[in-house]
């Protein structure tokens, strides 16, 4: 096993990270969307303003880098702590501040403050959706784990 | 190295192995034949023993000293990590991070972990944690593909 192949570089580490913030990033972007979309139906406006998508784009993409560096990618968090809970909370401030002054919702409060739990739901829901990932991964894992041993062991018996 | 394979209907199995010196190759072939690949030296209080490879739950290197873990026994082994890897041979022995080695058949319990990382529980309840950067090639041996060489 050299040890030249069997490590990532730190490129290939750079961009497994940044392919995850972009993910992450269209994710955030199509959720903050929705709601969005639905507070100008509400307001009888069947259109949606290019400017405040690109502003939450670029949002998302700034926060993504944010959760990712500074708060230790708490979505994918296998439990949700203290740490992980300060960081659900500080970017969901983040977007709550960044929605008030770049008006997405017209400075309304109640929008702002709706858009605030919607914010703190959304990150909570796709915590349970990696949970839930990886829980669908651990009966695979074991699976192939399963498989292997019992394979090995059918060939060592027969070297034997 | 000339080989000659020769299958017999009758009579006992035989391997005739003819060499001018014992290469690399030739002392893997003697040790497989003498079942050596089995079989780990190391020391335990100053006295030598050999640990049967399938009683190994994980190798693990500390400060640039080996260490061989069976479910009730510690053995220092004269030998790096890679130094073992290479001389046990096994798809079994599975380099999990830099510094540890584990038993693929000892793992009793996967468990899958935020940022690719895996935790496996070993026979006697150790928890060894597959770091990121070897997850991957584990997966890929569980499926049946040999990790990257």
């Amino acid at each position: 096993m050299s040890k030249k192949n069997n490590k990532l570089t730190l490129w290939e580490r750079y961009l497994t990270k940044e392919i995850g913030i972009e993910f992450k990033a269209c994710l955030y972007f199509f959720a903050i969307l929705f709601f969005y979309c639905v507070y100008q139906m509400f307001q009888g406006v069947f259109e949606a303003s290019m400017l405040h998508m690109a502003e939450m784009i670029l949002s998302c993409y700034i926060i993504g880098y944010v959760q990712v560096y500074c708060y230790k990618n708490f979505d994918e968090a296998d439990s949700l702590g203290v740490s992980e809970w300060m960081g659900i909370i500080a970017c969901t401030c983040f977007y709550t501040l960044l929605s008030y002054f770049l008006k997405w919702f017209d400075k309304n409060w109640w929008w702002t403050l709706g858009f605030m739990v919607y914010v703190i739901f959304m990150y909570v829901c796709v915590y349970f959706i990696y949970k839930s990932k990886r829980r669908i991964d651990d009966k695979k894992l074991n699976e192939d784990l399963r498989l292997f041993q019992a394979g090995h062991k059918s060939s060592e018996d027969k070297e034997s | 190295m000339k080989i000659d394979i020769k299958k017999i209907d009758s009579g006992e199995d035989e391997v005739i192995l003819r060499y001018k010196e014992v290469t690399p190759k030739i002392k893997r072939i003697l040790d497989a034949l003498n079942g050596e690949n089995n079989r780990l030296v190391g020391r335990k209080d100053d006295k030598q023993v050999v640990v049967d490879t399938g009683e190994i739950l994980y190798i693990e290197s500390v400060d640039d000293k080996t260490f061989a873990y069976t479910e009730g026994d510690v053995v220092r082994v004269d030998n790096t990590l890679q130094g073992i890897t290479e001389e046990l041979d096994d798809i079994k022995f599975f380099r999990c991070s830099k510094s540890m080695i584990i038993n693929v058949d000892k793992v009793r319990v996967l468990k899958s972990l935020s940022s690719n990382r895996i935790d496996a529980t070993l026979e006697n309840g150790e928890h060894i944690l597959i770091s990121r950067t070897y997850a991957s090639d584990f997966r890929k041996l569980l499926k049946g593909g040999a990790p990257r060489e």
